[in-house]
């Protein structure tokens, strides 16, 4: 899609969707618990972007979706239903404490491999559904929502049980040397490469998808099984290698999380962005560059949030509310040919 | 040997109370995917009945009120689910995931709203043990009626047909989108009752995060039980047992979370057909629209 073709037609319709539910059933909220919406959006936005602090940690919290929703947007490109990014966020997220916290290496080496420790590990977690899926056609949505829960229980395990580190606290890893953590990108906040990283990512991802063999063949089977298939494309490789990637980048943005803002791996590190990660996809219409745009969008109300809830009183539950109601509205947005379960 | 008894009879209880509201919700999700709507709001449907009853419960001061308020809340949520999924033909994977998200923050905000404060309802009228009892007992009653229904009504013929080839069936005469609908809202209902069961009969509130992801463990329960009412009862008694194991086998040492995640392993071996043959509805998950 491009610019051209965002600000035109269906694209605009789903954008005022997208505003009606978040202002209108934000507003609706609101008044149920008294807060006048003018006070509580007003206290949402300063809180999002009322000092140069708030800013900086708008912008981590974008990062934080943009990763996971980057991932999401491969897979669904794919027509593969990746609903286990918050699955493979923690592990990749596990992966990267576990190994900077237990190997001593120099700073140009520790960082590049807590970041390959999480994409390695999310990247395995995402490769189970899509090796399912191409060997034995299983329902790659079940099968994610399943090792989600896998995921949490088994970093919970490891983090605790048997790789279980002197010096940290419960379902927790040692904090990071050091060498192993990312450089604030502003200092005295969160944010961190980390955003660079996400922002680089997403352009790599649209030149992929857009602009290469791989990508055309990746489309080709989210679009068109069926004629990709006899074009010649391996539909199960193309599973198992989106899945795969998917996965990765999901990994990569826990990595991020351990390595940027937390200096360790805790098991409650996601408040659950591998799920929001998916309005952001939807918002941001599976493309690389929107999905940055509606990263910021969700970013916002995220950090925002906290704010409402602190200054005008309304619950910040809302924004999950809108959030959830978001995702219900695009669902219909794009009907991914998807190969379904045999 | 009347210690062995009674262990053995402490078992088989606490196996039934963990299994009942997976059974409920694994019923509904049964008769949902039979009609062709994968329903992934299942957790998000059980958080509303458990919330919605407790609501009622405590403004009427009757346990018996907040249950059909929840199993209303229940019905209404899935039909959302099923306008969404039948009339305008939307993805059910992305709208059940949006719904799961809602329904678990708007319980939440809800709890702030009516309570006061955040995280938990207060305690209200409940149906304490007897309740429970009879609710347990339903649980399988229900189970037995839909499969009566499934194999053996018209109605039950035409969920099938429409979760098999909607266009085959709307050929033979069958609306299949008022069919999905009915069998989704339906199905919705029943769920709710799982969850209901969870805030009125096992506990007497409502928490944040109560229901826990039964309803993830119902959908693994119902492709476990091969899309089938008695099947799924079967999976979620077995899902219900290791759960009531937990706790004695924790004290042997088998790690907690294995357990937890047991049911979760066994939907995804079962996915890839190592349990034998498993087939989905072959229209489950697909929207349909009239050509």
């Amino acid at each position: 899609v491009t610019a051209a073709n965002f600000l035109r037609g269906r694209t605009v319709r789903d954008l005022l969707v997208v505003l009606v539910v978040v202002f209108g059933v934000g507003s609706a909220a609101m008044l149920l618990a008294h807060v006048s919406p003018l006070v509580g959006f007003g206290a949402l936005f300063d809180g999002a972007f009322g000092t140069p602090e708030e800013v900086a940690e708008t912008l981590v919290q974008a990062t934080n979706l943009l990763f996971p929703a980057l991932g999401i947007a491969v897979a669904f490109r794919a027509g593969l239903f990746n609903i286990g990014a918050e699955g493979q966020l923690v592990l990749g997220g596990f992966a990267a404490g576990y190994l900077g916290a237990v190997l001593p290496l120099p700073a140009f080496l520790a960082i590049p491999m807590v970041l390959l420790a999480g994409a390695a590990a999310g990247g395995l977690w995402g490769a189970i559904p899509g090796f399912l899926r191409a060997r034995f056609h299983a329902n790659e949505v079940i099968a994610t929502l399943m090792l989600n829960v896998i995921a949490t229980l088994l970093a919970t395990y490891l983090v605790n049980g048997p790789l279980a580190l002197p010096g940290a606290g419960p379902s927790e890893t040692p904090t990071l040397p050091q060498a192993a953590q990312l450089p604030d990108l502003v200092s005295d906040s969160r944010l961190t490469w980390a955003f660079v990283i996400a922002l680089a990512l997403a352009a790599f991802l649209r030149w992929l998808l857009g602009r290469t063999v791989f990508g055309y063949e990746l489309r080709a089977a989210g679009d068109a099984p069926e004629a990709a298939k006899r074009a010649g494309i391996d539909l199960g490789r193309t599973a198992l290698v989106a899945m795969t990637i998917s996965g990765a980048i999901a990994g990569l943005g826990g990595a991020t999380i351990v390595a940027g803002e937390l200096h360790r791996f805790n098991t409650g590190l996601s408040p659950g962005y591998g799920f929001i990660a998916i309005a952001v996809a939807l918002v941001g219409n599976l493309d690389p560059l929107w999905i940055v745009v509606a990263a910021f969008a969700f970013g916002v109300l995220q950090s925002g949030g906290i704010a409402m809830q602190a200054e005008a009183g309304v619950p910040r539950d809302v924004v999950s509310l809108v959030t959830g109601l978001v995702i219900i509205a695009l669902a219909g947005r794009r009907v991914v040919a998807s190969l379904r379960m045999t | 040997v009347n210690a062995l008894v009674a262990g053995v009879l402490a078992i088989v209880g606490l196996t039934l109370i963990k299994a009942t509201p997976l059974i409920y919700a694994a019923l509904g999700g049964v008769l949902s995917e039979r009609s062709g709507v994968v329903n992934i709001g299942l957790e998000g449907i059980m958080i509303a009945g458990a919330f919605t009853g407790v609501a009622v419960s405590g403004a009427t001061g009757s346990p018996l009120l907040g249950t059909l308020a929840g199993i209303a809340a229940g019905a209404l949520l899935a039909a959302l689910l099923a306008f969404f999924t039948t009339r305008l033909a939307v993805d059910q994977i992305v709208a059940g995931t949006g719904l799961n998200i809602a329904a678990l923050a708007g319980a939440a905000f809800g709890i702030t709203l009516v309570y006061h404060q955040p995280g938990a309802s207060r305690e209200v009228p409940a149906f304490g043990t007897p309740g429970q009892t009879v609710l347990v007992g339903l649980a399988f009653a229900v189970a037995i009626a839909l499969q009566l229904v499934l194999t053996r009504t018209p109605w039950g013929l035409r969920v099938r047909a429409c979760g098999e080839d909607p266009s085959a069936a709307e050929a033979a005469g069958i609306d299949a989108l008022r069919t999905r609908f009915t069998a989704v809202v339906i199905g919705g209902a029943i769920a709710a009752l799982g969850g209901v069961y969870l805030s009125l009969a096992e506990l007497d509130l409502y928490s944040d995060g109560m229901t826990a992801g039964r309803g993830f463990i119902a959908l693994a329960a119902v492709i476990f039980g091969r899309w089938t009412p008695l099947g799924a009862t079967g999976a979620a008694l077995f899902f219900g047992f290791f759960s009531a194991l937990q706790y004695s086998l924790q004290r042997v040492g088998v790690p907690s979370e294995l357990m937890q995640a047991l049911p979760y392993l066994a939907a995804v071996i079962a996915l890839a057909g190592f349990a034998g043959r498993v087939r989905a509805p072959a229209a489950d998950g697909v929207p349909y629209v009239r050509g």
